[in-house]
């Protein structure tokens, strides 16, 4: 029992290794890599873009609204007691833009992307095509991961943001459709209680979840081992191991901001 | 098998290598070496660990004890950035070709000229042309490697792995799961390129028929340790039980598939 406690303990922190370790390979192929005359390729890096930011915008699109509408509708049950229904436009956008959208975002994403990310380079690893990508002294770390890599950590950013205003707008349809507030008034008490610093922690929030989703997704393809349910085991544990490590990393987040006051 | 002109320069050295795996040992103290211009052939039965011992010289495994030795430098002990500076001399063919499956053929055979080296686009097309046409695959640059057949796959990864001018080329079981028709074509292939271009080939495999077609010395690994090396004549009439049971397919002799399943009969009550 304690043998086997122990063994999982070092499992873990032999995975935790491997994750700081590509973490720091990630570093020296963004920022040292270049002057080595080995820099990632623009159009790898593009193309993942596309994958990563402009195919996902439909289903971010989607999820936000719709939270958008629930968050609006749940709040103004309660809020109608008081008679505060006005204050729906401001609960939502702020909920919104520090904490709903990026999390649920950067959830859709590691579902979406992370898992997509560990499958490719799973299957890459069991095919030897990783293996032979080393013999033909082609760096994986820099041929693989750094475009997918910048990829999430540029475009997770900026689906947040489309999210933010997608979320904003679900409220505005309940605000404007079934509570009968005054369109501009709705608009003028969201932008009157939501500040600047709202977005940019949610902003922070989303980077480091980039950071997470790419992370994980690459060292559980990278270390896929064993066939076809090999592949299947990677793609599931990134999933799973990221949602979790997003939510945690969300907690302390939160906790920071709210304790220094942000 | 005419001998060539090679002067008897040395291009790979395996100095007491050894590699375990947990405790089991894998590779059991091997050394030997590869001249320039020869096609060595790595033969034994599955699991005697002769991937692995390719896998050596690839620098992907590294061994535990001993020394290899490619254009004088130790890959075992050198840096990251040395050993791939020594790997951009070689190429390599492996058993399922690993074709980078998001590239087209001729993209895949351009990866190597586009990652080390400076040449215009339209003259790497030229050069992925005419490796193409060196396999015999001329016309297909476009399919992708889902798109062809195996033997197609296998041929197009040879054209990778001479895409930079390779001095050694490793070859991973290149006639496994192919036609008998196909795998002649393989052999052929590395025949001609090893006699025109001289280049060094590393080869293994358990195809007899091949490898006594393609050879210039042989090489024969049994659970890990180099139990016979030397010309195909020399293997051919050899001695040693294990060589003959091995290049006759025998089904009895010392090489014993069942001899690890030891309580077998305890567990039928025999």
């Amino acid at each position: 029992m304690i043998s086997n406690l122990g063994k999982f303990f070092i499992d873990v922190f032999f995975h935790i290794k491997g994750v700081i370790n590509l973490f720091f390979a990630n570093i020296y192929w963004i920022f040292i890599g270049p002057f080595k005359g080995k820099p990632p390729k623009i159009e790898h890096i593009f193309y993942q873009m596309v994958f990563v930011g402009l195919r996902s915008i439909l289903i971010v699109f989607f999820i936000t609204v719709f939270t958008g509408i629930v968050l609006a509708m749940q709040t103004a049950y309660q809020l109608e007691k008081m008679g505060a229904v006005i204050y729906v436009a401001a609960l939502v956008a702020v909920s919104l833009c520090r904490e709903l959208s990026p999390v649920l975002t950067s959830l859709v994403v590691a579902g979406r992307v992370g898992s997509s990310i560990a499958a490719e380079i799973g299957t890459m690893k069991v095919s030897e095509q990783i293996e032979a990508l080393e013999t033909m002294a082609i760096n994986p770390v820099r041929f693989l991961v750094i475009p997918r890599f910048l990829a999430l950590f540029f475009m997770l950013p900026c689906l947040t943001i489309l999210g933010n205003l997608a979320g904003i707008f679900g409220g505005f349809l309940v605000g404007v459709g079934s509570l009968n507030i005054n369109p501009d008034l709705y608009l003028q008490t969201t932008f009157k209680y939501l500040k600047l610093k709202d977005i940019f922690t949610g902003l922070t929030k989303s980077f480091v979840f980039a950071l997470i989703i790419a992370l994980i997704g690459c060292y559980e393809g990278l270390n896929t081992r064993g066939g076809a349910e090999g592949v299947g085991r990677a793609t599931t544990r990134a999933v799973v191991i990221s949602f979790i490590l997003i939510i945690f990393a969300d907690c302390i987040i939160t906790a920071i901001f709210y304790f220094s006051k942000m | 098998m005419a001998q060539k002109n090679c002067n008897d320069k040395i291009a790979i050295s395996l100095r007491n290598v050894s590699k375990y795996f947990g405790d089991k040992k894998t590779i059991d103290n091997i050394s030997f070496d590869v001249h320039c211009g020869e096609t060595f052939v790595i033969m034994g039965c599955s699991g005697s660990g002769k991937s692995t011992l390719l896998r050596i010289m690839t620098g992907i495994i590294k061994p535990e004890e001993g020394e290899v030795i490619i254009n004088g430098k130790d890959i075992v002990r050198c840096s990251h950035q040395e050993l791939d500076e020594i790997r951009k001399n070689f190429g390599m063919l492996f058993q399922y070709s690993a074709l980078l499956d998001s590239l087209t053929v001729e993209e895949n055979v351009a990866l190597p000229l586009k990652e080390h080296t400076k040449l215009a686009p339209d003259i790497i097309k030229i050069i992925v042309k005419m490796k193409l046409s060196l396999v015999g695959l001329r016309g297909y640059e476009n399919y992708y490697p889902s798109q062809i057949s195996g033997g197609m796959r296998k041929r197009v990864g040879l054209a990778r792995a001479i895409a930079l001018d390779p001095d050694i080329v490793f070859y991973d079981e290149p006639t496994s799961g192919l036609d008998p028709v196909v795998g002649g074509v393989i052999d052929k292939l590395i025949k001609d390129l090893s006699e025109k271009l001289l280049i060094t080939s590393v080869v293994v495999t358990h195809d007899m028929m091949s490898v006594f077609e393609i050879s210039d010395r042989i090489a024969m690994v049994h659970k890990g340790q180099l139990i016979a090396i030397g010309t195909p004549e020399q293997i051919k009439n050899s001695t040693n039980p294990y060589v003959q049971q091995f290049i006759n397919g025998r089904p009895d002799g010392p090489i014993d598939f069942f001899k690890e399943d030891i309580g077998l009969k305890e567990i039928l009550g025999l």
